[in-house]
């Protein structure tokens, strides 16, 4: 298994569903900066005209994940499917995480006195085969699901269509799939002209490789 | 819900009325078993369905309960209309349970009216407290029930609360949230193509949205259908709006228009294709009325698009291109009804023009277009209505063309304000409403407010209005109650069931229980008023055939006014319900907290985004009945949706086509078709503003303004004003600023953006509670009420929402 979510995110209309529905599920600390999951805005004007793109986010889970590497306690971990967790008994609140994530999806919930971060839903995969972001979203942006299955619905859209990666650059090779939209005008309004535009076929080498590589650190 | 009216004078007093339900002894007995099951099912069962009543779509809900703690609220994938989502509003239904702020105990006003003062109350306590007003009013008054006005928001238990108000205690003066919200729009399209329909963005090729924004004020389905099918996928979507909001963000073309002048846009595109031929004609032939009339009155009044790049400020070759676009599409273009609010004085003459221009195309009733869907049968709940002499009509009867049965708040308010009623107006029940944030021109609402000598207000949280209230009522969450069953019309039509999740916390009541209660208390004591002065009742009760007593009078009559509220919702449901479908749909309606027929067989996942309700060829897209019915069969075999437009139909209207001129609106002084008048155009003078206002994807005009997990979204509104109009003042992010209109004056931060035409400023509905006892609501940003001006359309009554000009001062 090795879990993944594909972002369909020109549907995403920033109705917040999401960051709601996560809160809720997950008990997430109450406080506008305590967000598990986000919705990106990049605005602005273009010759005067406004124009508006949303990026709905969340933790990557990539494969080689530096807040896993980071960390002193072995607090960050990955658990089965390659899901990045953290331990909060285990947490030392050292912050070295939050500086190695090049995505910005950690923070410290105070509660806890811990790091925090996305879980895709870990405890509702078996009942739900969906994270709560997805089952709530009114326009469907997310499909979650099984890179390592191929008759998964993530495997089989992620074959018909194109996609992109934030931050590629990173080198984490992370696992949220940005879908390129069919309309050209668009998909130039929405993706940075250095963006690596990727397909099924050239992709899924390189990841079940590094799967390969990681996946044994995946069972704790 | 069917209403029997015992007409006492032709009656003979002998005839025992049926009550309620209680028909057979069998149906009791299945309730007995049936409610001690959903007990025990309650107390084990982790997961129940029911209805989100965050805003007024009603989205199926499963709520996660553990240990009688509601826990989440998940999507209910079994709804058709609401397809498997909650949105941030939904999700945050426990905060409204949970809100800490919630209204526990019944509250008998001690300070004075507006200052927050109260005391904790028994319901016995509350009930006799109102009693003892009501008796005192009602004397004086001489049993004239309409002395006591009544409101309420929209919710399923609206009715509940309405049929004491009205059917019970005798009041004609309700008021309601249909002037303040969609009046004017829906009826503007039932009265020109017989219905307001629903737009069927599933499936239509072009849509033309003007001021209504899906993406930030959901409307289910079409935001789900909407934004999944933008960008060359399906719908070319154009929006017309004078901000450009997240709908706009989705937009194929975004035509920023000046606010109010959308009816000129209209008329433009409606010249273009009458002046290039490009509407379809064999639709217009079959099914229109006045066509010829309606065509003469384009032409001659030259609605160019020149005409209406002057006033619009949207080009002319663009409107021509639209004009073209829209043709070439049709029938599967719509111009998008809207909803919400009447925006200027103008708009039914909008919503007219709207409704014809997509007729022209023959979009109304097929595919893609406008359809208006069937309706699941559901049985009927008979209620003995009791008759009052004394009783008046309603106050604010001659203020517009049509008062309908909701009224028209704003002429309804100032006439109580400025004491023009034809008879004293004494008291004022509040249900699940905020007049104070949701009526323009507030300063007149407290005016009025002040005036009444009793007030109640049944609500879950202490509103700007509870605190002028009396008597506060505690009503429970939807979380918290079973409410009327409900089936909705549509496409894919259903019936669903708002079912209660855990017991009520605290003292608080389902209405149902309220007025029961309240009914209780006053029955008595009010038939002993309308005895001493309905001189109707005093004649029968003289003519009294022997053996019949005055206690068998009043309960035949309908005055015990608890009569209709002592089954439990409950069984209600079931009642109704299962006068139409056998036990197994019962038991699939409790489950899945859906029903539609043959469910058990469509319902399919396709994957884990993506569910199946209805077979394509179940769908009800085309239902108007057809002129001539041996053409059915061509409908039914027919792929292409113009020939299917086109065949010659029974529209609900009039004359059963779709009606170009209104002859009856002539004789009430309003034009007979859609007409543009310069003089109503509200100008805005240099230097000056027009306020507009609009809603937003996290939160429901007022009603969630204490939701902490909302509040974490958006913790208080800004005024948007154009970058340079904001430059040209000196003007930056987050600089308060001072609104003032001719009615009122609010400060608010300033958010300076190029997403906002000229001359124009905006701030979001819902914010700038005064009411101490709303911790978080308390105080974070503006409230639009206290700025707008109380000015109403001639035809139904409606607030105009958008004509006020304002000025700003940075402080």
């Amino acid at each position: 298994m090795n879990y993944a979510m594909a972002l369909d995110y020109q549907n995403c209309i920033n109705c917040k569903a999401c960051e709601t529905a996560c809160k809720e599920e997950n008990g997430v600390q109450l406080g506008s900066h305590k967000q598990r999951i986000w919705v990106g805005i990049v605005e602005g004007t273009i010759f005067g005209k406004p124009y508006m793109n949303f990026y709905p986010s969340q933790c990557n889970h990539c494969i080689d994940a530096p807040c896993v590497s980071v960390c002193p306690t072995y607090a960050s971990h990955f658990i089965s499917g390659g899901i990045v967790k953290v331990d909060p008994s285990k947490c030392i609140l050292c912050k070295g995480c939050m500086e190695a994530c090049p995505y910005d999806a950690r923070f410290i919930d105070d509660t806890m006195v811990a790091v925090d971060k996305c879980t895709f839903c870990d405890h509702r995969i078996d009942e739900y085969g969906t994270t709560a972001c997805q089952a709530t979203c009114p326009t469907k942006v997310r499909l979650f699901g099984d890179l390592d299955d191929e008759d998964s619905d993530l495997v089989k859209l992620l074959k018909t269509k194109r996609f992109f990666f934030q931050k590629e650059h990173a080198s984490t090779l992370p696992k949220l799939f940005y879908i390129v939209p069919d309309d050209e005008p668009y998909a130039r309004q929405s993706i940075g002209h250095n963006t690596v535009i990727h397909t099924w076929d050239e992709f899924k080498p390189k990841y079940d490789a590094a799967r390969d590589r990681r996946s044994k650190e995946w069972k704790r | 819900m069917k209403v029997e009216i015992s007409r006492r004078r032709f009656l003979q007093s002998s005839v025992a009325l049926s009550v309620l339900g209680g028909t057979a002894l069998g149906a009791t007995n299945i309730l007995a078993n049936n409610s001690t099951d959903i007990k025990s099912d309650t107390a084990l069962m982790k997961k129940i369905p029911t209805v989100c009543e965050m805003c007024v779509n009603k989205c199926a809900a499963i709520a996660q309960v553990k240990n009688g703690i509601v826990t989440k609220l998940d999507p209910n994938p079994y709804f058709p209309k609401s397809k498997n989502m909650l949105c941030a509003r939904g999700a945050a239904g426990i905060h409204a349970l949970y809100d800490p702020d919630r209204l526990k105990y019944p509250l008998i006003r001690i300070g004075k009216r507006g200052d927050g003062k109260y005391r904790r109350a028994s319901w016995e306590e509350a009930n006799e407290y109102i009693k003892e007003k009501m008796v005192k009013i009602l004397d004086e008054e001489k049993d004239n029930r309409s002395c006591i006005g009544y409101c309420a928001g929209e919710g399923m238990a609206e009715h509940t609360y309405k049929s004491f108000m009205a059917d019970k205690f005798g009041s004609s003066n309700f008021i309601n949230h249909a002037s303040i919200c969609l009046q004017t729009t829906v009826s503007g399209y039932a009265l020109t193509i017989g219905g307001y329909g629903q737009a069927d963005l599933d499936n239509a090729k072009y849509v033309i949205m003007a001021g209504a924004n899906r993406a930030e004020a959901i409307v289910t389905p079409d935001t789900m259908d909407l934004f999944k099918r933008t960008r060359g996928r399906g719908t070319k979507l154009v929006v017309v709006d004078p901000r450009f909001t997240n709908t706009v963000a989705h937009a194929d073309k975004y035509l920023a228009i000046k606010p109010g002048t959308d009816l000129a846009f209209v008329l433009a595109l409606t010249y273009q294709v009458l002046i290039t031929q490009t509407y379809n004609r064999t639709y217009v032939k079959n099914n229109f009325n006045g066509f010829e009339e309606y065509k003469n009155h384009i032409l001659q009044n030259e609605y160019t698009p020149e005409w209406a790049e002057k006033i619009t400020g949207i080009s002319a070759k663009e409107i021509c291109h639209i004009a073209s676009e829209f043709m070439a599409n049709a029938p599967q273009s719509i111009y998008y009804q809207g909803r919400r609010s009447t925006f200027a004085k103008n708009d039914f003459q909008l919503r007219r023009a709207q409704a014809i221009f997509t007729a022209l195309g023959g979009g109304i009733d097929v595919k893609g277009g406008i359809v208006f869907g069937r309706k699941l049968p559901l049985g009927s709940h008979d209620i003995n209505i009791p008759m009052y002499a004394n009783a008046k009509e309603r106050i604010e009867k001659g203020a517009a063309a049509i008062i309908g049965g909701s009224g028209s708040w704003i002429a309804w308010r100032n006439m109580v304000t400025e004491g023009k009623t034809p008879y004293a107006i004494r008291g004022l029940f509040v249900y699940k409403q905020n007049p104070m944030l949701s009526v323009p021109n507030t300063a007149k609402t407290k005016k009025m407010l002040e005036k009444l000598d009793l007030i109640v207000v049944i609500d879950t949280m202490p509103s700007d209005t509870a605190m002028y209230a009396d008597v506060i009522l505690p009503e429970c969450t939807y979380l918290e109650r079973e409410d009327p069953i409900k089936s909705f019309a549509g496409v894919e039509p259903a019936i669903i069931l708002r079912q209660k999740t855990i017991d009520p916390m605290y003292e608080s009541k389902p209405v149902i229980e309220i007025m029961n209660g309240l009914a209780k208390k006053l029955s008595k004591p009010l038939w002993e008023i309308t005895k001493k002065y309905d001189e109707d009742v005093q004649e029968e009760l003289s003519e009294l055939e022997s053996g019949d007593t005055e206690e068998d009078y009043y309960k035949d009559n309908g005055f015990d006014l608890a009569d209709a509220f002592e089954e439990s919702q409950e069984h209600i449901n079931e009642h109704m319900f299962r006068e139409k479908y056998d036990e197994d749909a019962w038991k699939t309606l409790r489950e899945k907290g859906v029903y539609y027929p043959f469910m058990d067989v469509s319902f399919e996942k396709l994957d884990n985004n993506t569910y199946k309700y209805y077979e394509e060829y179940e769908k009800n897209f085309t239902v108007v009945k057809l002129e001539d019915e041996s053409q059915q069969e061509e409908m039914d075999t027919c792929v292409n949706p113009k020939d299917i437009a086109e065949i010659r139909r029974k529209f609900s209207t009039p004359s059963r086509k779709i009606e170009c001129s209104l002859a009856s609106m002539a004789k009430k002084g309003i034009a007979s078709m859609p007409t543009w008048e310069d003089k109503d155009y509200v100008k805005v003078p240099e230097g000056k503003f027009k306020f507009i206002s609009g809603r937003h994807a996290q939160f429901t005009q007022n009603a969630t303004q204490n939701n902490i997990m909302l509040l974490e979204l958006m913790n208080e509104n800004f005024v948007w004003i154009n970058d340079k109009d904001a430059k040209f003042r000196d003007i930056e992010f987050g600089d308060v600023i001072e609104v003032t209109s001719k009615v009122g004056k609010v400060t608010i931060k300033a958010y300076p953006t190029a997403k906002i035409v000229p001359s124009t400023i905006f701030y979001i509905h819902g914010f700038g509670a005064k009411s101490t006892g709303m911790t978080f609501a308390h105080r974070n940003g503006a409230s639009d009420n206290e700025i707008i001006e109380d000015r109403i359309e001639p035809v139904f009554g409606s607030a105009i929402m958008h004509d006020t000009i304002v000025s700003i001062r940075k402080v």
